[in-house]
C-alpha cells in the first residue's frame, strides 16, 4: 500500500479504499480505462466515502496534497467526453447513497449523490411517484452521475432535462468545503442557479454530495403507439404530430436498425408514449391513430408488459449494460449525443444511415436531441467533423461521448464554441483554480 | 473578489463618459436631465428610490456593447433595466452608476413556427411573444402577472414565474439561447436553438442572475402549442387546512393542473369589496382556483375527478367554467387581488416566499401571529400548487416608521419560510430588497461559492453591484439608517394599472 492509499485509508477507514487492481472483477471495470489518456499512469486507488463529512475531509486532504481527483458514481459513464489527464485518486460517491428526505406531499426527493437510480425509482413507486428521468445505463447509474452528465433521456419531451428537475444541491468544493445552492422547494430564485451549472459539468467544478429533485405522480394509465414508414412520409407525420395538440411524454424517432432489432418492421419509426388519466390516454391514442391514418404508415399500440419491453429494448440497444466483464454488451462502440432543430431530425437520420445503414439512432421529436450508436470503427475523425458541421448548421451539436481513444485524440469530442470555452474556462478557474478535478474532461479550457 | 461600488456618490467627472456615450449612441439616447431621470428612479419596488447619474437607451447589441465598454474603461458601474416592473429592486439605480435601459430594443427578430422557437430583443413585452404566434396556435408559457408590461429581458434577469408555472415551468425552462454583452463589453452567444448544448449550461446559469453577469441582447425562446380546452374550477372551503388537503389530493391523484391558486378570507373579502365578482363566498376561509387544460376528454375527466376530490376534502361548493367569459369571471378577483389591496389602503407591501406546500396551514397560522405581533393584518394569496406565498401587508407610507415596521414583518415572514424548509423568493428575485435575508438561507461558504460565479464573469463588479448578495455595508450593524437614507425614505407610488400576483 502506497502513501496515498494509506492516507486515504487513514481518513476513510481501510474498507472505503480499493486499489485499482482489485477492480478488475467489476463488470463496468472494462469501461474505466477509457476514461484515462493512454500511456499515462493509472490512479492508485478508488475511494468510497460513506458520509458527506468523510468526503469533505478527504477533499481537504486532496487539496493539501495537490492530488488530482476524478469524481465518479458507479462509473457507467466514466469514459464519456475527453479522456482525463492522469489522476492520483478516483473518488466514488457510490456508497454515499442514502435517501435523506422524500417529502411525499411536496413531491420532492433529497438523496445523497450516489443514490442508485433504480433503487430510488423503486422506493418512489411505493408512494405513487417517480423521477421523470430515463437515463442511459439505468441499472447502474447513480443520480450524481446522471446530473454530472445531464443525461435525462426521452422523458425530456414532457418533463424537460435533468436541469429542469434538479431544485437543490450540495457539493464538496476543490478545497473540501461544503456548499449548497437552491433548496427543497420547486420554485426558488434565491441566489445563482448552481443546479444548472453543475448539470452536465462532468465533475469538473466540484463533487456533488446531495441532490434534491422534484418528483412527479405516476400516471394512472400508459400506452405507446409505434408507427413505421418511409423517410419522407415520416417527416410529414412528425410535423403533423408536432403541430397537433397531442401531449406525449415521449416522442422518439427510431432508425431502421433499431426497429429491426426489436422486430417492429422495416422503415423509420416514430414512437409516442402517452401517460395520464385513462380517459386522456385513450383520447390521445385515438387522435394519433386518426392523424396517422392518411399517411399510410403501419401503426401498433402497445400497453402493459409489451410497452415496458419495447422501451427497455430501445435502451438496451442504445446503451447495452454488461452483466459480466466478458459480456459482449461491453464491446466498444461509438456513441454520440446529438442535437439538431427538431424539423431537421429526419434529415440527420438520412445523412447518417446513407453510409451507415446499421446505425442505431434515437432522436427526441420535440427537442431534436438524441443518440447515435455505431460500430467502433464506423467513423473517422473527418466523418465526425462533417457530421458535427451538419448538426451545427442546424443549430445543434455532435458530441462524441463513447469512442475509441484513438478517435477521441484526433476528433475533438466536444466541439465547443470559442465563446463557450472561454466562459467555461473562467468558471473553472474560480471553482478549481489548480485544475485538479476531472482535469482535461472538456479538453483545454 | 468582487468590488463593492455602492459607495456614496464620488466626485466623478461624468463629462468625458457622457461624451463617449453620446458619440456611441447619439445625443438623444443619453439622458442627464433631472426631470427625465425621475421616471427611472425606481422599478416596481417603489419604496426604494435612487436617481441614476446617467441613463442610456441603446437600440442594438453593438450599442449595448459600446456603452458597457465605456463603463469598463472608466470603471463606472452600470445597472440594466427593462420595463422597470420588477418587484425586488433588481433595477434600482445607484447614484454613481449608469442605467442602461433596454426598453427601446423591442423587436421580435425571428419566428420559427416549425421548430417552435422565437428570438426576441430584451425590450419585447412578454405577451407580445404570445400575440406573435397565437394565430398559428402557439403561445409563450411563462406569464408573470405584469405580462402586458414587463419585458422578456427582465423576465430573463429575474427568472420570472407566473400562474401557470406549476405545469409549464418558469422562464429558465423556456430559454434556449442568449446573446449577451459581458461586463467587459464583449459580445458572446451561449446556448442555442437546441437545448443541452455541449459544455456548461451557461444559459441556465445566466437566467435569474439579476443583471450581475451581463446584459442580454437577444433571447431565443421555446413556444408551446396552445391547449384545445381550458377549464377553471372554483372551490370554497371552511378551513385553510381543508383547501390545502384538496391541493395535495389533486396532485397525488396524478393530475398536474395548469395552475392552482388559493386566497384566504381576508383577500377574498377585499376583492369582493372592491371588484364585486359575486362569485367568492365571503364566509369561506379559503378558496381554490384550479385551471386544467388539454384535450377535451382528458379535461372533462380531470375536472370531474378534481371536483370529487375537492368535495371529499370538505369543499362546500364547486363551480366550473369552460367558456372564456366565465373563466375570466372566476379569475377576475384573483387577478385583481393586489389592486384591491391598493384600493383598501394607501399602500401595501407584497412579500414573495416559498414553503413546502404541506406546511401551509402551519405557516398561515404563524403569519397571522406575526401580523398580530407587529400590529398589521396580513392577507394571503398563494400559488398553492408550488408553495409560492404572496403575503400582502396593508400600511400607510405617509406615517413615519410604518414602512420600516412592515418591512420587519415581511422579514419575519421570510425567516419563517426558511425555517420550514422554503425560500426567500419564488419569482420576484432578491435584488436590493432581500439581499440581507440571503444569510438566513445560505451559509458564508454557500454565498462565497456563488460569488465565484460573479467573479468569473464580472471581475470588476461593475454589473449591478450591491444586488443579490449581502455585505457588511448594506446588511451589517448600522446598515438600517444607511439603507433608509440611500435607498428608501422617499414616498413611493405604486405603478398605475399594473397587475401584480
Amino acid at each position: 500500500m502506497t502513501g496515498l492509499t494509506q492516507q486515504v485509508a487513514a481518513i476513510l477507514g481501510i474498507s472505503q479504499v480499493v486499489t485499482w487492481e482489485d477492480h478488475s472483477t467489476d463488470p463496468l471495470g472494462q469501461r474505466w480505462p477509457g476514461a484515462i489518456s493512454p500511456h499515462t499512469s493509472l490512479p492508485e486507488a478508488i475511494a468510497y466515502p460513506e458520509t458527506t463529512a468523510a468526503l469533505a475531509e478527504l477533499m481537504v486532504c486532496a487539496h493539501k496534497e495537490g492530488w488530482r481527483v476524478l469524481p465518479c458514481g458507479h462509473g457507467s459513464k466514466i469514459a464519456w467526453g475527453c479522456p482525463v489527464q492522469p489522476c492520483d485518486l478516483w473518488v466514488s460517491t457510490h456508497r454515499l447513497n442514502q435517501t435523506i428526505d422524500h417529502a411525499v406531499g411536496d413531491l420532492t426527493l433529497t438523496v445523497a449523490a450516489g443514490a442508485h437510480f433504480q433503487a430510488v425509482q423503486t422506493q418512489l413507486a411505493a408512494t405513487g411517484q417517480f423521477l421523470a428521468l430515463d437515463p442511459a445505463y439505468d441499472r447502474t447509474a447513480t443520480l450524481g452521475g446522471i446530473v454530472a452528465t445531464g443525461d435525462a433521456g426521452a422523458l425530456r419531451q414532457r418533463y424537460g432535462g435533468v436541469r429542469d428537475q434538479l431544485i437543490g444541491l450540495s457539493l464538496v468544493r476543490y478545497d473540501g468545503q461544503l456548499a449548497k445552492a437552491g433548496g427543497r422547494v420547486v420554485k426558488n430564485v434565491a441566489g445563482y442557479d448552481l443546479m444548472k451549472l453543475m448539470t452536465g459539468a462532468y465533475g469538473t467544478l466540484g463533487i456533488l454530495s446531495q441532490l434534491t429533485f422534484r418528483t412527479y405522480p405516476l400516471a394512472e394509465a400508459s400506452q405507446t403507439v409505434v408507427m413505421v414508414g418511409g423517410l419522407e412520409v415520416m417527416s410529414d407525420l412528425l410535423a403533423a404530430v408536432r403541430r397537433s395538440s397531442l401531449t406525449p411524454v415521449k416522442l422518439d424517432l427510431l432508425s431502421a436498425q433499431l426497429l429491426q432489432d426489436l422486430d417492429l418492421g422495416e422503415g423509420l419509426g416514430l414512437a409516442a408514449q402517452f401517460q395520464t388519466i385513462a380517459a386522456g390516454v385513450a383520447e390521445q391514442v385515438a387522435r394519433l391513430q386518426d392523424l396517422a391514418q392518411p399517411y399510410g404508415v403501419s401503426s401498433q399500440r402497445l400497453e402493459a408488459a409489451a410497452e415496458t419491453h419495447f422501451w427497455q429494448g430501445i435502451q438496451q440497444q442504445m446503451h447495452p449494460q454488461p452483466v459480466t466483464p466478458a459480456d459482449p454488451a461491453a464491446e466498444p462502440a461509438i456513441v454520440a449525443k446529438v442535437g439538431v432543430k427538431p424539423m431537421e431530425a429526419i434529415a440527420l437520420i438520412a445523412t447518417l444511415t446513407g453510409p451507415l445503414p446499421t446505425a442505431r439512432i434515437r432522436l427526441h421529436g420535440s427537442s431534436g436531441i438524441g443518440w447515435v450508436r455505431v460500430a467502433a470503427d464506423a467513423l473517422s475523425a473527418s466523418d465526425v467533423a462533417t457530421l458535427r458541421g451538419h448538426c451545427q448548421d442546424h443549430g445543434g451539436y455532435f458530441t462524441l461521448l463513447e469512442a475509441p481513444i484513438a478517435l477521441k485524440q484526433t476528433a475533438d469530442p466536444w466541439g465547443l464554441a470559442p465563446d463557450v470555452k472561454r466562459l467555461m474556462g473562467r468558471l473553472k478557474a474560480q471553482f478549481d483554480p489548480q485544475n485538479r478535478l476531472s482535469p482535461g474532461r472538456f479538453g483545454a479550457l | 473578489m468582487v468590488t463593492q461600488l455602492n459607495a456614496a456618490q464620488t466626485q466623478r467627472d461624468w463629462r468625458p463618459i457622457v461624451q463617449a456615450f453620446e458619440l456611441a449612441l447619439g445625443p438623444r439616447s443619453v439622458t442627464r436631465r433631472k426631470e427625465e431621470l425621475l421616471v427611472y428612479e425606481c422599478d416596481g419596488l417603489t419604496s426604494y428610490r435612487q436617481r441614476p447619474a446617467v441613463v442610456v437607451l441603446p437600440r442594438t447589441t453593438e450599442q449595448v456593447a459600446a456603452v458597457v465598454k465605456i463603463c469598463d474603461r472608466h470603471n463606472v458601474p452600470f445597472v440594466a433595466r427593462g420595463a422597470g416592473t420588477g418587484l425586488s429592486g433588481g433595477a434600482l439605480p445607484l447614484a454613481d452608476a449608469v442605467l442602461i435601459v433596454t426598453a427601446p430594443m423591442n423587436q421580435i427578430l425571428k419566428v420559427d413556427l416549425d421548430n417552435q422557437r422565437v428570438t426576441v430583443q430584451p425590450g419585447v413585452i412578454n405577451n407580445w411573444v404570445t400575440q406573435a404566434v397565437s394565430g398559428a396556435g402557439f403561445y409563450y408559457a411563462p406569464d408573470p402577472s405584469s405580462q402586458s408590461v414587463c419585458s422578456v429581458g427582465g423576465n430573463v434577469a429575474e427568472n420570472s414565474g407566473g400562474v401557470h408555472c406549476l405545469k409549464y415551468g418558469v422562464t429558465t425552462n423556456h430559454v434556449l439561447g442568449l446573446k449577451l454583452v459581458l461586463p467587459n463589453g464583449d459580445i458572446v452567444e451561449i446556448g442555442g436553438t437546441v437545448p443541452e448544448q455541449p459544455g456548461y449550461d451557461l444559459t441556465g446559469l445566466f437566467v435569474g442572475s439579476e443583471g450581475t453577469l451581463g446584459i442580454v441582447t437577444e433571447i431565443t425562446l421555446r413556444i408551446l402549442k396552445a391547449p384545445e380546452v381550458i377549464s377553471v374550477l372554483l372551490a370554497d372551503f371552511t378551513s385553510v387546512e381543508a383547501a390545502g388537503a384538496a391541493v395535495s389530493a389533486v396532485i397525488s391523484a396524478g393530475i398536474i393542473p395548469a395552475g392552482m391558486e388559493m386566497m384566504d378570507n381576508f383577500s377574498l373579502n377585499a376583492v369582493e369589496d372592491v371588484v364585486k365578482t359575486d362569485c367568492y363566498p365571503r364566509d369561506a376561509d379559503a378558496i381554490l382556483l384550479i385551471e386544467i387544460d388539454g384535450l377535451p376528454a382528458e379535461v372533462a375527466a380531470s375536472r370531474d375527478r378534481i371536483e370529487a376530490l375537492c368535495k371529499a376534502n370538505g369543499a362546500r361548493q364547486v363551480t366550473v367554467a369552460t367558456e372564456p367569459e366565465e373563466r375570466l369571471r372566476l379569475w377576475k378577483g384573483r387577478k385583481a387581488a393586489f389592486a384591491a389591496m391598493g384600493k383598501l389602503s394607501p399602500d401595501y407591501y407584497v412579500q414573495d416566499g416559498v414553503i413546502p406546500r404541506t406546511q401551509l396551514p402551519y405557516v398561515l397560522q404563524e403569519i397571522a401571529h406575526l401580523g398580530e405581533k407587529h400590529g398589521y393584518r396580513v392577507a394571503n394569496v398563494f400559488h398553492a400548487g408550488d408553495g409560492n406565498l404572496h403575503p400582502l401587508i396593508l400600511y400607510n407610507n405617509q406615517v413615519p416608521g410604518e414602512l420600516e415596521q412592515v418591512e420587519a414583518l415581511g422579514g419575519d415572514i421570510l425567516k419563517l419560510c426558511v425555517q420550514v424548509g422554503g425560500s426567500i423568493s419564488g419569482e420576484h428575485g432578491i435584488g436590493a430588497d432581500k439581499r440581507c435575508y440571503m444569510s438566513e438561507m445560505f451559509s458564508e461558504t454557500d454565498l462565497e461559492t456563488m460569488q465565484w460565479v460573479r467573479a468569473s464573469w464580472n471581475p470588476k463588479g461593475l454589473a449591478n453591484p450591491t444586488k443579490i448578495f449581502p455585505t457588511p455595508r448594506t446588511c451589517g450593524e448600522g446598515a438600517k439608517s444607511l439603507t433608509g437614507q440611500e435607498l428608501g425614505g422617499k414616498r413611493g407610488e405604486p405603478l398605475e394599472g399594473v397587475e401584480r400576483f
